[in-house]
C-alpha cells in the first residue's frame, strides 16, 4: 500500500515562501486563497540565544480527517494512498468541511463556491513527480513520499528522528511531520 | 452563487464561514422544531388540540424559512439535493429531520383545518395521533441537531463541547414556550375564531370557551416558559465561564470576549438582561407585560444567543498562524474583489 506523507524540516526552512508562491502557480489559485503559508511566530529567546523557527503549513492529509465524514456531498473524499481532495464538480459549498479542519487547510471564496484545499498535487504525484511546493523548495525543506516504503526519504526519516505533529491530540492522526528546529512547533 | 460571504477577509483565522443565515437557520430550526415538540406533547398528554394548530403551522413555516436559508447560504445553491449523497454525513441527517419534521407537521395541521371544511380525514384521529408523536420526535431531533451539528467541530474549541447542544435545546424550548404563548393570542381575535371555525361559531358563548381553554394554554406555557429561562441562565452562565475557566487558549479567549470583551455587552445586558432575567421577572409579575412583552423578548435572546455562538467560531491558531494573517497586506480588498475567477 502506499500511503503518501510529508516530512518538514524546521532545521532547513528560511521562511522564504516559495513554496506558497509555486503551489499558487502550479494550482492555478484564486487571489484571497493559500493552501500552504510559512509561519513563524518571530525571533524567540533573549539575546544572545535568539532563535526563529519557520513552520511551513500544509494540509495535513491526517488519516482519520474530521473534513470528509462531514460531507454530506461526497465531494470531500480520501483515496487509498491517503491524499484528501475535493471534488469540486460534487461540491457545494456548504463549507462544514472548512469549518471543521483544526488546521485552516481549506478555503472557499465567493466567486467559485466550492471548496479548494491542497492536493499533495496529485495530478504531479501520481504520474511520478514530486508536489510543486517539495519540487520548489530549494532548502530540501519539504520532502515528500510513501511512508509504507522503507526505502523513501520520508520514512527513513520519520523513523529515524524525532518528529512533531500539530495538534496530535485531536485524533485526527495527521500525516505531515515536523522535524523541530530549536523550539519546533508546540 | 448564493448569500455567501464576499467579504475579502485577509486575516482567515478571523473569516467567519458561516454568517447570519446560519444563525437565523439555528434560530428557526430550534424554534420550530421545539414547537413541534411541544404542541405534540400537548396534545398527547394534555389532549389539548385545535388551539395547538396556529402554532404547529408557524412551527412548519419556521423551519421552512430556516431551511431555505441554509439552501441559499450554499456557495452553489442550485445543486442543494447533493445533500443527500452521503449516508454518514450530519448534514444530512439533519436534512433529513427537517424534512421529516415539516412533513408530519404539516400533517397534524391538515386535521386542524375549518371543521366546516368536513374532509374526510377528520375522523382518522388515530392517524392524528401518530403525526403528533412523530412530528414531536423528529421536532426534538431538529432541536438537538442544531447544536450536534456544532459541537461535532473538533476544530472550533468554543462549540467542540458536548454542552452545546443542550444550551440550545434548552434555548430552543424556551423560545418554543414563548412562540406557542404569543400564538395563541391570535384566539383572542373573534374574526381569527370565526375563520377557524366558521361564522356560525362567532356566539359569545362558543368564544368564551375557547378563550377559556385558551387561557390554559397560555398560562401553561407561561408556567414553562418561567422554568426553561432559569434553565437557561444556569445553563449558559456555566458553559461561558466554565469555557473560561477550564477551555483551550482558543475557547479562553472567546469566553473572554464575552464576559468582558466585545461581546459583553450583547451577553450581559442583551443576552442575560433584557432576553432572560427580565423576561422572568415578567413572568413573575404576570398581567399585560408578561403576555406581550416577557415571550417577545425571551424569542429576541433566542436569536440573539445563536449569533453570540455562531460568531465565536475561531479555530485554534498554529503557533505562528496570528503573526502571519495579521500582516497580509490590507487596503487591497478592491482589487482582489475585482478579480474574477476564470473558471
Amino acid at each position: 500500500m502506499t500511503r503518501y506523507a510529508m516530512v518538514m524540516d524546521q532545521r532547513r526552512c528560511i521562511g522564504c515562501q516559495s513554496c506558497t508562491v509555486a503551489c499558487r502557480t502550479w494550482n492555478e489559485l484564486p487571489m484571497d486563497i493559500i493552501y500552504n503559508p510559512v509561519v513563524t511566530e518571530g525571533v524567540l529567546g533573549e539575546w544572545p540565544n535568539v532563535h526563529r523557527t519557520f513552520t511551513p503549513l500544509i494540509c495535513m492529509h491526517c488519516d482519520n480527517p474530521p473534513c470528509t465524514i462531514c460531507c454530506p456531498c461526497k465531494a470531500s473524499q480520501q483515496d487509498e494512498d491517503g491524499i484528501v481532495w475535493v471534488e469540486s464538480e460534487k461540491c457545494m459549498g456548504c463549507k462544514v468541511c472548512v469549518n471543521s479542519c483544526p488546521y485552516g487547510a481549506r478555503d472557499v471564496n465567493g466567486h467559485e463556491g466550492f471548496v479548494r484545499k491542497c492536493t499533495f498535487c496529485m495530478d504531479r504525484v501520481r504520474e511520478g513527480d514530486q508536489p510543486y511546493c517539495v519540487a520548489t523548495c530549494h532548502q530540501k525543506a519539504r520532502i515528500f513520499g510513501d511512508l509504507d516504503d522503507p526505502a523513501s526519504d520520508v520514512s527513513k526519516l520519520v523513523n529515524s528522528l524525532k518528529t512533531n505533529r500539530i495538534f496530535e491530540e485531536l485524533g485526527t492522526d495527521p500525516q505531515v511531520y515536523y522535524i523541530p528546529d530549536l523550539g519546533g512547533v508546540h | 452563487m448564493g448569500l455567501m460571504n464576499h467579504a475579502m477577509e485577509p486575516n482567515k483565522l478571523q473569516k467567519h464561514y458561516w454568517i447570519w443565515p446560519i444563525a437565523w437557520y439555528l434560530f428557526l430550526g430550534g424554534l420550530g422544531g421545539a414547537t413541534l415538540f411541544v404542541c405534540g406533547l400537548l396534545d398527547i398528554v394534555f389532549g389539548i388540540e385545535y388551539l395547538l394548530a396556529p402554532g404547529a403551522l408557524i412551527a412548519v413555516g419556521c423551519l421552512g424559512i430556516g431551511s431555505l436559508l441554509l439552501i441559499f447560504e450554499l456557495g452553489q445553491p442550485k445543486v442543494f439535493i447533493r445533500v443527500f449523497l452521503s449516508a454518514t454525513a450530519i448534514i444530512k441527517w439533519g436534512a433529513c429531520l427537517l424534512i421529516l419534521a415539516m412533513g408530519f407537521g404539516f400533517l397534524y395541521f391538515l386535521f386542524w383545518l375549518p371543521p366546516e371544511w368536513n374532509l374526510f380525514w377528520y375522523g382518522w384521529v388515530w392517524l392524528r395521533d401518530v403525526c403528533a408523536a412523530l412530528m414531536a420526535l423528529f421536532g426534538l431531533c431538529v432541536v438537538v441537531y442544531t447544536g450536534v451539528l456544532l459541537c461535532t467541530m473538533k476544530s472550533k474549541p468554543f462549540w467542540n463541547t458536548p454542552a452545546l447542544p443542550v444550551l440550545f435545546t434548552v434555548s430552543a424550548l424556551s423560545t418554543a414556550t414563548a412562540g406557542l404563548a404569543l400564538a395563541s393570542l391570535l384566539w383572542g381575535f373573534p374574526w381569527f375564531v370565526e375563520f377557524w371555525f366558521g361564522a356560525d361559531a362567532g356566539s359569545e358563548a362558543f368564544l368564551q370557551a375557547v378563550r377559556h381553554d385558551n387561557e390554559l394554554v397560555v398560562e401553561i406555557m407561561h408556567l414553562a416558559d418561567t422554568i426553561l429561562v432559569v434553565g437557561e441562565v444556569i445553563v449558559l452562565l456555566l458553559y461561558v465561564l466554565l469555557m473560561r475557566a477550564s477551555g483551550n487558549v482558543t475557547a479562553k479567549s472567546i469566553a473572554l470576549e464575552w464576559i468582558s470583551g466585545k461581546k459583553a455587552l450583547l451577553f450581559w445586558v442583551g443576552m442575560m438582561g433584557c432576553g432572560l432575567i427580565i423576561p422572568f421577572a415578567l413572568y413573575l409579575l404576570g398581567g399585560a407585560a408578561a403576555v406581550f412583552v416577557a415571550p417577545v423578548l425571551v424569542l429576541a435572546a433566542g436569536l440573539l444567543l445563536r449569533f453570540l455562538i455562531v460568531y465565536s467560531d475561531k479555530r485554534r491558531a498554529v503557533p505562528g498562524e496570528e503573526r502571519y494573517y495579521a500582516r497580509m497586506p490590507k487596503g487591497d480588498e478592491r482589487f482582489l474583489q475585482s478579480w474574477k475567477a476564470p473558471y
